[in-house]
């Protein structure tokens, strides 16, 4: 038997709002009953204020499909329609306070009748504004967008999760790897956005050396070479002169000061008259710029 | 009544083919070999030999109850589980020039599990489909069996449906063609007739606790003069059959209950089934829009599945354990897998049945007074969340923003 939370229960036994809305004016219908879950969320708001002054549905589904529903209209009931929006599904499980990780779909379905119904409030069919994208899991016709923004929203990692949250991957398996690379595709940008990806390790490939990039790259400047004008020229100066430099040589900005350019040289390039050559060779290219400048190096 | 903590004295038990209550004969004949007689039966002393004894009887009491010829054709097992996977490998094992398996597509998951097992290992399984009613037809079987066929494996009767399958005449058409024939019996043994030498059938698995007995237990029939080959290797237990020191207490539960079972299997037939009709009957003249599955005519006496359509089965065993009533659904949400029972799919029964099946099963605890009060709260709650069901739309008033109808019938998958 499912551990339900004793909210959930309360949510399914005595649901809040469950009632056919006749004079709704926002109504959003998601869900299949081949799925096993559907629901309409019916909503009255003011078309001034734009505040949600009334909220109620219909529920096809299990306990929590039931009490998922009950509690997103006690959320939203009062709140403005851009209030509403920033809702997400763990809000509406946290409300009922935790759904099971198999159950937390229905979150996510509540969710989504509440952007239908905006969008039927907008004049908006339900085609219209609704982009699945790439149909991934084609048991329960889950598309792309789907499954992306319930990776992005909720950080998850696996397979099972992606399952849990939106049931793609839930019939023949057979998107199971597409799903994976889609989880890879969204960490790429949620760690670009300083989400830790927890416990990932990129699985190393044999006999392919791969190449990083040291992280020092972008060493800090002091505040006249940050605001000097020609920064981001010398920059781009620098790293064409480094495309040409023999392996394990390096030429790196240290400092700006007026037309002064201080720059530090590493590998064979750093010695004797490799050193004056290179030294000379950025100069030149920097007076082509403006013939003011002096390269020195450190 | 604390509706999360039920067991006997509290609660009305309806999912007997689930498991069943152990009965305190069995439970009174297995206390003297965990207090008194906890001896070996290999050993050569005194402690073993009532135990050793014990064993024997018990033995003599399962093939009495499955109408064995010989009692040493039974082999202890832990679950019908085991004996089923004993099956699948011996007869793979034991006819190297063969690698085929015939079987259905509405099996127990401890076959239909174990073939795609096998079948992603190179073994070819080929399965017969069931009808709209979730019968069998003869000739497909016919057409399935070839001279590469090392096993062909039918349930006697199906868990969900109840349906009884002529496994005997199945096991005459393997027989003819010289395959060996397996039948998952666990859901036929006390509640229909089986005398298995008077078929054909070679191999048979059985469990315990759906007869009253503990779970732990099982067994396995071989007919002599079948090939077989352990499925646990080790001691010289069950005359090298299947390794592993006797459960003594459970196989001495196993041997009471099937003697209970035998005994009991007229009140079955009659008191028993005359309490799973009247609950049939009571669901279908009271909640409009139910639909019985299975074959009416071919059925365990004690099995009823009803799809109650528009509503979806997890909130309907979620309302009924409110009253303390236990039963089970072959719905999505009530399993750990997404999609509905692979016994429902193989029926073909439409989406906007299969699921809100429950299966009601009884057993000779059930009284009267249960079903009575039953079917005194089911109409309500299908009522409630009918009420709660978009699909549902009879007495309801239309949303005119709507811009799209909830279709039972449509195919349609909407976010």
């Amino acid at each position: 038997m499912w551990d339900y939370s004793d909210k959930v229960k309360d949510h399914f036994l005595h649901p809040r709002n469950a009632r056919v809305m006749e004079d709704a004016n926002a109504v959003g219908d998601v869900g299949s009953i081949i799925c096993g879950d559907a629901l309409r969320l019916m909503l009255k708001i003011n078309p001034v204020t734009q505040v949600i002054e009334d909220a109620s549905f219909q529920t096809y589904g299990c306990g929590s499909a039931i009490a998922s529903s009950s509690a997103l209209t006690e959320m939203i009931i009062g709140k403005t329609v851009e209030e509403a929006e920033k809702i997400t599904n763990q809000q509406i499980a946290d409300y009922l306070g935790g759904l099971p990780p198999e159950k937390m779909h229905c979150s996510v379905m509540g969710r989504e009748a509440l952007d239908a119904a905006i969008a039927n409030y907008h004049g908006k069919s339900y085609e219209q504004s609704h982009d699945d994208g790439e149909i991934v899991c084609h048991c329960f016709g889950v598309g792309i967008n789907k499954i992306k923004k319930a990776v992005w929203e909720n950080h998850l990692t696996t397979v099972e999760e992606v399952t849990n949250y939106t049931k793609a991957g839930g019939g023949c398996m057979s998107c199971h790897m597409r799903i994976e690379e889609i989880i890879d595709e969204v960490w790429v940008d949620l760690e670009r956005c300083g989400v830790p990806r927890p416990g990932h390790a990129p699985t190393p490939i044999p006999s392919i050396k791969i190449k990083t990039v040291s992280s020092n790259a972008q060493a800090s400047f002091d505040s006249a070479t940050e605001n000097s004008p020609f920064k981001a020229e010398i920059l781009k100066i620098l790293a064409d002169v480094q495309g040409g430099l023999p392996a394990g040589s390096k030429v790196e900005l240290v400092a700006i000061e007026d037309h002064n350019v201080k720059v530090k040289l590493q590998g064979e390039i750093a010695q004797g008259m490799m050193r004056e050559m290179t030294l000379s060779f950025v100069e030149k290219k920097l007076v082509a710029l403006d013939d003011k400048f002096k390269v020195v190096g450190v | 009544m604390d509706v999360n903590n039920l067991g006997v004295g509290s609660g009305i038990y309806l999912d007997n083919n689930a498991t069943t209550r152990i009965d305190p004969k069995v439970i009174e004949a297995m206390m003297p070999y965990f207090e008194t007689y906890y001896g070996n039966a290999s050993s050569q002393h005194g402690f073993g030999v009532p135990v050793e004894k014990a064993i024997k009887k018990a033995r003599e009491q399962v093939a009495d109850f499955l109408g064995a010829k010989y009692p040493d054709e039974i082999i202890f097992t832990s679950c019908a589980s085991e004996s089923d996977n004993t099956v699948l490998w011996s007869s793979l094992w034991t006819q190297k020039d063969k690698d085929e398996i015939v079987t259905t597509k509405v099996e127990h998951p401890a076959i239909i599990d174990t073939c795609s097992f096998l079948a992603d290992r190179g073994v070819k399984v080929k399965y017969l489909s069931a009808n709209s009613v979730g019968d069998f037809d003869e000739e497909e079987f016919k057409s399935l069996l070839s001279d590469k066929t090392a096993l062909a494996s039918i349930m006697w009767a199906n868990n969900e449906t109840g349906n009884i399958y002529p496994v005997p005449r199945f096991a005459e058409i393997a027989k003819e063609r010289g395959i060996m024939f397996h039948t998952d019996a666990v859901q036929a043994v006390g509640k229909i007739p089986i005398n298995l030498q008077e078929t054909k059938i070679d191999l048979l698995s059985m469990s315990g606790h759906k007869i009253h007995a503990p779970k732990g237990i099982g067994a396995l029939y071989v007919r002599r003069g079948t090939r077989f080959l352990p499925f646990l290797h080790g001691g010289h237990q069950e005359r090298g059959r299947r390794a592993g020191t006797e459960n003594v207490p459970y196989i001495v539960g196993l041997g009471v209950a099937c003697e209970l079972a035998k005994s009991h299997l007229e009140e079955l037939n009659t008191r028993v089934r005359a309490l799973r009709d009247k609950l049939e009957q009571g669901i279908v003249n009271t909640i409009p829009e139910v639909i019985v599955t299975g074959d009416k005519t071919h059925r365990t006496p004690n099995t009823l599945n009803v799809a109650f359509k528009f509503v979806e089965g997890e909130a309907i065993l979620l309302m009924l354990n409110e009253y303390g009533i236990a039963a089970s659904s072959g719905s999505a949400c009530s399993s750990e897998s997404l999609e509905p029972s692979h016994v429902m799919q193989a029926m073909g029964i439409p989406f906007s049945a299969a699921h809100g099946t429950i299966r009601f099963s009884l057993s000779r605890f059930t009284t009267e007074e249960e079903i009575d009060k039953t079917l005194a709260v089911l109409p309500a709650i299908i009522e409630r969340l009918r009420q709660l069901s978009p699909y549902w739309n009879v007495n309801k008033p239309q949303v005119k923003q709507a811009d799209h109808l909830f279709d039972p019938d449509s195919q349609e998958v909407r976010a």
